[in-house]
C-alpha cells in the first residue's frame, strides 16, 4: 500500500457558502508539500478538516489507507498527524520545556518520556537555551519554533503547519527554513506547509497545491506554479470571478 | 506578641488551603465554586460524627467524604455547564450550596452538632517563658506540609503540568489531548481533600458544626483568590494567606474595636485591588480571558 496522508474529494459548505469544492491533496511519506492560495481560498478549512477540527460534508481523509474521519484531533495526533497553530497557542505561563512536553503528554505518554522528547526536540531545533523561559516572554520567531517543537514532540509521521512564517522578520524566516530542513533530515516526516509566502514554499517544498475560491487550480512543481497563468490570476485577485479556474 | 504572630500565620495558612481548593477548580473550569463551603461543612460533620474513632481514621473518613462529594458535585451539577458563562456557573454553585445546606439541616438538624475532636490540640505549652497554643503550631506545620505537597504536585508532576496548562488555556490543552474529564474530576477531588483539612483545623478550634459551618471561611477565601490573582494557584494561596493573617492581626491590634476587623480588612482589600486590579500576582492577567 502507498504510504501517504490523503484528503480525497473534500467538500465543505458553511450555509450557502461553498468553501471547498471537491479538493484532493496527497502528502507522500517524507514529502514536503506546500498549500498555497489567497485569503479566503479555503486553506484553513482544509487543514482543519485534515487535522480533525472540522467535519467535511463530503470526501475522505486517510492515513496510510486508514480512514480518519471518526477520530478526534488528539487521536489523529497519536496515529501520527500533528499540527501547529497559526496563533501559536502556547501556554504563556508555562516554560518552553513544559509547553513542548505537553505535546507528548497529550498522547498519554509518561512524564519522563515527555521530558526526554522535549529535550531532544529542542536540541534538534537548536533552541535548548530557551528551555526554562516562560513562553509568554518569547519573541515571535522563537514562539513559532516552540510551536513547531510541541508538534514534533508527538513524533508525527505527518506534520501540518499553519502559516509558520506569518509575522516573521527577514532574519527569522531563514532560521525557520533551516529548522524545517533539519526536521526533515532527522525525522523524515511528511510535511504540509500552508503559506501565503510563495518564496518560502518554493524553497521548502518539492511540490505545491494551489487553492483558489475553494477549488484546486494547480498541483505540481513550485517553479511551474510561479509561471502558471491560473495561479497568477488567482493571486491578482480575479479568482472570485472565475478568471483563473479554467 | 509571638502568639499573635503565630495565630496570624496559622489562620493565614488555613485560608491559603481553602483558597487553593477554590483556585484549583477555578483554574480548570473558570467556576467559582461557592459550594466549596458545603465541602468544608460535610467534612466537619464527618469529623464530629466519627469522633469516637481514632483521630487518623476520623480524618481519613472526612477526606474521603469531602472528596467524594466534590466528585459528585462535578458529575451531577457542573459537568454539563462546562464552557458556560461564568455567571451562570456561579449562580448554579449558589444553588448547589443552598441545596446542600438544607440537606444538612434535614439530616443533622439546624442546631450545632458538637464533639471533642483532637482535644490535645487545645492546650498550650511554654517556650522560653512564652506561652504558645498547640493548635497554632500544629496548624502551621499542617499548612506548610500540605502547601509544599501541593507545590510539588502542581509544579513537578504530569497531573500538575496538565492542570496548569488547562488553567492557562483549556481549549488548547484539550486539542493537545489532555483528558478534560479526568483532569477536572482530579481538580475537584483535590479541592475536596483540601476542604477536609480546613475542616479539621476549624473543628478543633470551634467544634460547633451547623449547616452553614463552612460559609464564612469560603467567602473570605474567595476574597483571597481575588486579592492574590485568580489566574494563578500561587496567587490564590498567597491571597488566602494575606486575608487570614490580616484578619487575625486586626483582631489583636484593634482590641475592643475588633468588631470592625472585617471592615478594616475589606478596606485593605479594596486598596490592594485599586493598585493591582488583577490581583497581586497578575503578571499575565491582562492577556487572559476573564
Amino acid at each position: 500500500m502507498n504510504r501517504a496522508f490523503e484528503a480525497a474529494e473534500i467538500s465543505k459548505s458553511f450555509g450557502a457558502l461553498q468553501v471547498l469544492d471537491n479538493v484532493s491533496i496527497t502528502v507522500n511519506s517524507g514529502e514536503s508539500v506546500g498549500l498555497l492560495g489567497p485569503n479566503g481560498a479555503g486553506k484553513s478549512t482544509l487543514i482543519n478538516i485534515i487535522a480533525g477540527y472540522e467535519k467535511q460534508d463530503g470526501g475522505l481523509v486517510t492515513l496510510d489507507g486508514t480512514p480518519l474521519d471518526d477520530y478526534a484531533p488528539h487521536v489523529r495526533a497519536q496515529m501520527g498527524v500533528a499540527r501547529t497553530f497559526q496563533a501559536g497557542r502556547l501556554f504563556p505561563q508555562l516554560t518552553v520545556a513544559e509547553n513542548v512536553a505537553l505535546g507528548a503528554l497529550g498522547l498519554g505518554l509518561s512524564g519522563k518520556i515527555a521530558r526526554q522528547r522535549s529535550e531532544h526536540v529542542l536540541e534538534v531545533l537548536g533552541i535548548t537555551d530557551l528551555e526554562g523561559t516562560p513562553a509568554g516572554g518569547l519573541s515571535h520567531g522563537s514562539a513559532r519554533l516552540v510551536g513547531l517543537a510541541r508538534a514534533l514532540a508527538a513524533q508525527p509521521k505527518y506534520l501540518i503547519m499553519d502559516e509558520p512564517a506569518a509575522g516573521l522578520n527577514e532574519h527569522e524566516v531563514p532560521a525557520l527554513l533551516a529548522a524545517l530542513s533539519k526536521v526533515r533530515e532527522e525525522t523524515g516526516c511528511g510535511m504540509l506547509l500552508v503559506e501565503h509566502n510563495v518564496g518560502l514554499v518554493a524553497q521548502a517544498c518539492s511540490r505545491v497545491v494551489v487553492l483558489a475560491a475553494g477549488s484546486m487550480i494547480f498541483d505540481g512543481d513550485p517553479q511551474a506554479a510561479l509561471n502558471d497563468d491560473g495561479v497568477k490570476s488567482a493571486y491578482l485577485g480575479d479568482a472570485a470571478f472565475g478568471g483563473g479556474h479554467s | 506578641m509571638i502568639q499573635a504572630i503565630l495565630d496570624a500565620v496559622s489562620l493565614g495558612g488555613v485560608y491559603a488551603l481553602a483558597a487553593l481548593g477554590l483556585g484549583l477548580v477555578f483554574g480548570v473550569m473558570r467556576l467559582v465554586n461557592f459550594a466549596h463551603s458545603e465541602l468544608i461543612t460535610v467534612a466537619s460533620y464527618t469529623l464530629v460524627m466519627t469522633h469516637q474513632f481514632p483521630l487518623l481514621i476520623s480524618i481519613i473518613f472526612s477526606v474521603a467524604v469531602a472528596s467524594l462529594m466534590a466528585l459528585i458535585m462535578e458529575l451531577v451539577a457542573y459537568r454539563r455547564l462546562r464552557g458556560s458563562n461564568p455567571a451562570t456557573m456561579l449562580i448554579v454553585s449558589f444553588g448547589v450550596s443552598v441545596l446542600l445546606q438544607k440537606v444538612y439541616e434535614l439530616v443533622f438538624g439546624a442546631l450545632p452538632r458538637s464533639a471533642s475532636v483532637a482535644t490535645w490540640m487545645t492546650g498550650a505549652f511554654t517556650v522560653g517563658g512564652v506561652s504558645i497554643t498547640t493548635a497554632s503550631v500544629v496548624t502551621i506545620v499542617l499548612a506548610v506540609v500540605i502547601l509544599l505537597a501541593m507545590g510539588y504536585l502542581v509544579e513537578r508532576t504530569k497531573l500538575g503540568l496538565q492542570l496548569r496548562a488547562a488553567a492557562s488555556d483549556f481549549q488548547t490543552a484539550r486539542l493537545l489531548g489532555v483528558r478534560s474529564n479526568r483532569l477536572i474530576a482530579s481538580a475537584f477531588v483535590i479541592s475536596g481533600a483540601l476542604a477536609a483539612v480546613v475542616a479539621f483545623v476549624n473543628v478543633v478550634g470551634n467544634p460547633q458544626v451547623d449547616p452553614r459551618f463552612g460559609l464564612d471561611i469560603t467567602i473570605l477565601a474567595l476574597v483571597g483568590i481575588v486579592v492574590g490573582g485568580m489566574n494563578s494557584l500561587r496567587g490564590s494561596a498567597l491571597g488566602g494567606f494575606i486575608v487570614g493573617a490580616v484578619l487575625s492581626l486586626l483582631n489583636v491590634i484593634l482590641g475592643n474595636g475588633r468588631v470592625y476587623a472585617y471592615s478594616w480588612m475589606f478596606v485593605i482589600v479594596i486598596v490592594i485591588l485599586l493598585v493591582r486590579p488583577g490581583g497581586i500576582l497578575s503578571k499575565f492577567a491582562t492577556k487572559e480571558r476573564v
